[in-house]
Formats: structure tokens, sequence, C-alpha cells
């Protein structure tokens, strides 16, 4: 799996709705899907982790507007 | 005692200093009559009640909603003599008051501006997905300021948002809202968006957010605009001409940035259905496994069948062809006295007096030979 941080979020959710629709193929190999299952919850677990461990940086700007410069 | 002579001018100038002593500010409602615009730079009119009337001044760029004749306004201006004595109120800030002057005053402009084209659909910018920059123009006192940063935080990570602490409420509100625009459509890295929330209000209150210049200012920005005002009942120029409206500060957070919750709900559900289409492939090729010595041991006794109807009808044809049989239709074996079968060749050995033996399927005869004729 390449570095999460260079992936963005929509990418790899992508990713994920790609995997999930192979595996609701009728007939699928066992052997491939033992490996896509497993890059299936790694990539669940690291979008489940991106999205509950980030926070938002709020900053009230210094300057003032209510005088004209 | 003694009064100090005076020129004209000096007169003049006394008195309004006067008046500037007593009277800095006078905030005056009254009916609008005899407006008129000058150059389109300069507006005259009266303000008057029943009693009385007083001429009034200003420049067209104070204006910031339109009035006109018989709308009930409220000015606060300054009260002068101008050069020629006569009394004028230098007016500093003009706004149509109650229901029915606001309500007129805002169809006007509205239709100005609709005229204008700022209220076009095809003007209004898409919403960036998941934006990670947002300018937030607000008031750091208001509940809508903590009603949006609460929600928007609740619901998605990740983000730096700027917020422009400014008046949301009161006549400076407008000019500082325009200043926060400017600012950052001016910045080198600017916000992908500009969300203005403010709480609900009285309805004098939303005269802010029918101000001319603000709301051109908002229809001019380069970054798109979402405004969350959270007033029911009416829509506000503002409104109007922002890329996107929301009814609440809080619906302002709900229209920018999905719901994680909403995102990690469903992660589950899918790593479920992951789970379950690999469980049940797997038991379906474990099934079929289990199917195969059924399976094979089908196809070996369906080949043995084959084998047995083959060898019984090689059986059946051996025994046509079998000695006994060829017996039975009739035929005999012809042995010399030794027992050695006299055939082919050997028939023509044969001459009369020889004692030959006849073997047919019932019996076997002894027998002399009288009389040979080859054919």
């Amino acid at each position: 799996m390449s570095d999460t941080s260079k992936k963005t979020l929509q990418s790899q959710l992508s990713e994920l709705d790609e995997l999930l629709a192979w595996f609701e193929q009728d007939d699928f190999d066992v052997e491939a899907a033992l490996g896509k299952y497993e890059d299936g919850m790694k990539l669940i677990g690291e979008i489940s982790d991106r999205l509950k461990h980030v926070e938002n940086k709020v900053e009230v700007l210094k300057k003032r507007f209510d005088q004209d410069v | 005692m003694e009064k100090t002579v005076l020129s004209v001018s000096q007169a003049l100038a006394l008195v309004n200093q006067t008046l500037e002593y007593a009277f800095p500010v006078l905030v005056i409602e009254g009916e609008v009559s005899s407006f008129k615009t000058n150059q389109n730079k300069y507006v005259f009119f009266d303000v008057k009640d029943d009693g009385a009337s007083l001429g009034c001044f200003m420049t067209i760029w104070q204006l910031r909603m339109p009035v006109e004749d018989g709308m009930k306004v409220r000015v606060v201006a300054q009260p002068k003599l101008t050069q020629w004595g006569k009394f004028s109120l230098t007016v500093r800030e003009i706004l149509p008051v109650g229901e029915g002057s606001l309500k007129r005053s805002f169809e006007m402009l509205k239709a100005k501006l609709d005229k204008e084209g700022l209220f076009d659909p095809a003007r209004k910018r898409a919403l960036p997905q998941l934006p990670h920059k947002i300018g937030l123009i607000a008031s750091v006192e208001s509940a809508g300021y903590v009603d949006f940063l609460t929600i928007l935080s609740a619901r998605w990570g990740g983000m730096e948002i700027d917020v422009a602490h400014v008046q949301v409420q009161g006549s400076s509100a407008p000019s500082q809202i325009i200043r926060a625009i400017e600012y950052f459509n001016g910045m080198s890295a600017p916000p992908e968006i500009l969300v203005i929330v403010r709480g609900g209000g009285s309805l004098e209150d939303l005269a802010v957010f029918n101000d001319e210049p603000l709301t051109r200012a908002v229809a001019a920005s380069r970054v798109p605009t979402l405004v969350g005002i959270g007033h029911e009942i009416d829509t506000s120029l503002v409104d109007l001409v922002a890329d996107r409206r929301a009814a609440t500060p809080s619906n302002a957070a709900q229209i920018l940035v999905p719901d994680r919750r909403e995102i990690l709900s469903e992660l589950g559900q899918k790593s479920e259905r992951l789970t379950d289409r690999l469980s049940e492939r797997v038991e379906f090729a474990r099934q079929e496994l289990d199917e195969f010595p059924r399976r094979a041991i089908e196809r070996l006794s369906s080949q043995t069948e084959l084998l047995k109807r083959s060898l019984q009808q090689q059986k059946r044809l051996l025994e046509q062809l079998s000695p006994k049989a060829v017996m039975q239709r009739g035929y005999a074996l012809i042995r010399s006295e030794t027992g050695d079968l006299v055939r082919g060749s050997k028939m023509t050995k044969v001459k009369k007096g020889d004692q030959l033996q006849i073997e047919t399927d019932q019996a076997i005869l002894k027998v002399g030979v009288n009389d040979v004729r080859h054919k």
C-alpha cells in the first residue's frame, strides 16, 4: 500500500468502492479475493483513522476591520 | 455687556461651532420628500413630519439602500448652516425604517440588481467538496459563530479556518464585512470559500444584508461565498447574490462538509459486506470440494456401466462365433483317428477307407470314408 498522506481521502474512498464492486461479481477467484480482502480491510482502517483523529485549526485574525486601512 | 462685532462669515462660523458642540449628531426620523440627485454625486431631500420639515444633504455613496419620496427614514446627521444661511442637515447615515419602507426600499434595490444580472443562476459557482482552507466572517461574540464552528468540527476535521471578526449588526456592519471580504480576496493564498454567518435578528438588523455596497461586494468576490444569516421569513439581497445560501449558521456547516460519522458508519457496513462476500465465496468453494468424491464416483460408475455393456456385447459376439454355437446350427467338426482336425488342405489327403471322427453338438460318430469327391 502506498503512503496514506499522499493519497487524498477522495481517492481512498474511490479505491474502496472499486474493491467493493469487484466483490459484487458473481464469480471471483478465491485466491485473488483473499488478497483483495486484506487490502480492503487495511484501506478501511486507514480511512477510519484519518477521519477520526484529525481536528480543525481555527485562528481569529488579528487584523481589525472596523476602520479603513 | 458689550457684544463682539462679527462679520457675516464669522457669525455663521460661530453658530455652526455652537451647533457642532451642542448637537454633534442628531438622529431624526421622518418622511422623505423632494428627493433629488445632482450630477449623480449629490443627494438633496427633506425630512418632514406633520408639523415641520428640514433639508438634508449627502453624497450618493452614503446611500446604502434606495430611498424615495414617501418613505419613512432614520437619518443620522450633523446640523449646520450653509453658506447662505440655510439650515441643513449633513447626513452621515440614512436607512429606511418600518416594515413598509424597508420592504419598498428592498424591492427597489432588488429590481435594480436583478436587471444588472447579479441574481443570475449561471453566476453561481459550486462550492469546493472538501475545503481545506475556509475564510469565516462573523462576530466572534455571536451564537451564530459558535453554532457554525461546533457543527463544523463535529462533522469534519483537517481544515484551516481563518476568522475575520466583524460587527454583523448596526450601521458599521456593512463596511466591516466589505473590508473582510476584500481582505480575504486579496490574500496571496486565499481560502477556497468564504462563509458569512450571523444568528437571527430583527427586520431592521436585516438591513445590513440588504446594503447595496455589501451586496455588490459579495457578488464581486472571486472566492465563492456561502451565507447563513439566520432569518426564517425573508431572503436578503446578500442571500440572493451569494453562491449558496444556508438557512442558518448550523445549516451552513451541514452544506459545507460531509458528516464523518455517516462515512464511518458506511465504512462499517462496507467492512461487513466484504467479509460476507468473501465468506460466501469460500463456503461455495468448500462445497464444491465436498462434492468432488461424489461426482468422481458418479463418473466412474457411469464409465463402468459403459465397460460392462461393451464386455457383454463382446461376450455375445464371442458366443456366436464359438464352435459350440456353430455346431448347434448344424455344422460338424471332422477329426482324424488321432483326433486332429481335418480341414483346409488336409482334406485333400482323405481317401477311401480312412477312418474319421465326426463331432456334432450331440454326439461323436466314428465313420469310414466310402467315396471322396473333390470340389
